[in-house]
């Protein structure tokens, strides 16, 4: 069994703990990550190339469909800037578009309705049936669906959210011809890799069907209409949009971040842990992926922010060990899952 | 373009050696003849790092329709599409 996080040993200049995947500690207890032993981009200049060709990439596509983008809003500080940005200063006409996973705090889903009546733009909310996201949140928690190695950054739920997200933005930008899909990722969540890239879902899908045969199995055919795309729509569409992470590309602190979508009305909930500013079952997510492997998934984005200087260490252990019990218990017994369920990789 | 690698061993090292720090994977775990996603080095995003790579260390981008099974297939096929473009 794993350490508690309190009594874990983490780097003394990031907070990635002893069981992150390849970390190894020098005599001053720093981590090889800050040593700058195992990153292998240099990202300031990766930043400043992303953003020309995402600038070019904009300036080149849009004003040609009913919308340039659609923005992956899920009322939370992060994707509310990222929509304040695409309006205000890249100027596209954008759609709004949140899934609702049933467990979206009510708060944000009031910032939702405050932002975009705001800066004036159309709204889609998408809710599965909480029967099927639960469903799809017990599976993901339980059964050790995704490959350990590709966790290290966020958890099984969240994977399993993010892809409804992903798939469902993807279907309407094909649907409406729209040539974006902006989120509201940082880096340290995705590398500076990821960035802007071009979708293609054929491939993507091929690499995703076992993942997806597993759900099936469980939840039958609605695993299709929320996480695939028909050959249809392939064939009739113009082509793939290209996803983009505008906050990706600018130099900001959360505080900042804040300061700047106040005047939209927005308001942070109370109701959700220290690492998330709009989702209820994120604490529970952190919980079953520390049970699992040990760590936090969100130890190397927080670990990134204070390598830059946008979060002091301080700060982010704040974040990481706020993690209410209460949203925990609440998600378990939602789930109908224990503690004894929850097996070690 | 960078034309400092030029055989395939050298784009095999340089490939390897990204993917073990990117994915943070000891380079023991990578099957040079097996998918990185059937292995589960990688997920579906981590083909869009690979391109990603690709475009960066060789200043080519990969077309949607280059994306496939064939190229991408294995560390050994990557190693080998990467050459092809490198040839032409």
């Amino acid at each position: 069994m794993f350490k508690n996080n309190d009594d874990i040993k983490r780097c003394k200049r990031c907070i990635l703990s002893e069981n992150f995947p390849r970390i190894k500690f020098d005599s001053n207890g720093v981590c090889n990550f800050c040593n700058n032993e195992l990153l292998h981009i240099t990202e300031d200049e990766d930043i400043d190339k992303s953003r020309d060709e995402v600038i070019n990439l904009l300036n080149k596509n849009k004003g040609q469909a009913e919308y340039d983008a659609i923005v992956c809003y899920s009322g939370g500080k992060d994707s509310t800037y990222t929509l304040k940005l695409a309006v205000e200063k890249y100027k596209l006409k954008v759609l709004s578009f949140t899934l609702d996973n049933g467990f979206i705090s009510p708060v944000a889903f009031s910032n939702i309705e405050k932002v975009v009546s705001e800066l004036g733009i159309d709204q889609i909310t998408y809710r599965p049936s909480y029967k099927f996201m639960k469903g799809l949140f017990r599976i993901s928690s339980l059964d050790n669906i995704y490959n350990p190695k590709t966790l290290t950054r966020i958890s099984a739920n969240c994977n399993s959210c993010i892809s409804i997200v992903n798939n469902m933005a993807l279907k309407m930008a094909m649907e409406k011809n729209i040539p974006f899909i902006l989120a509201g990722f940082t880096l340290g969540q995705i590398p500076s890799s990821t960035i802007f890239y071009q979708n293609n879902y054929e491939f993507l899908a091929e690499s995703r069907k076992p993942i997806l045969d597993k759900f099936k199995a469980e939840l039958g055919s609605d695993v299709s209409k929320h996480l695939e795309i028909s050959q249809e729509l392939i064939k009739k569409s113009k082509g793939y949009p290209y996803n983009i992470n505008l906050l990706c590309l600018e130099d900001i602190t959360e505080d900042e971040i804040v300061e700047q979508i106040l005047p939209l009305g927005w308001v942070k909930p109370k109701d959700v842990d220290g690492c998330s500013t709009n989702c209820r079952i994120n604490s529970f997510n952190n919980y079953v992926h520390i049970k699992k492997f040990g760590y936090s998934p969100y130890e190397l984005e927080l670990s990134h922010l204070i390598r830059k200087n946008l979060l002091t260490r301080d700060e982010a252990l704040k974040k990481l060990f706020d993690q209410p019990q209460e949203q925990i218990d609440f998600v378990k017994a939602e789930l109908r899952i224990d503690d004894s369920m929850l097996e070690k990789y | 373009m960078n034309t400092e690698v030029l055989t395939k061993e050298g784009i095999q090292v340089d490939l390897l050696d990204f993917l073990c720090r990117q994915f943070y994977v000891d380079i023991e775990d990578i099957a040079l003849d097996r998918s990185l996603v059937d292995t589960g080095i990688i997920d579906s995003m981590g083909l869009i790092e690979i391109a990603s790579y690709i475009k960066k260390r060789y200043a080519y981008t990969v077309t949607n329709e280059e994306m496939n099974r064939d190229n991408f297939g294995s560390v050994i096929k990557i190693v080998d599409f990467i050459s092809r473009i490198k040839e032409g």
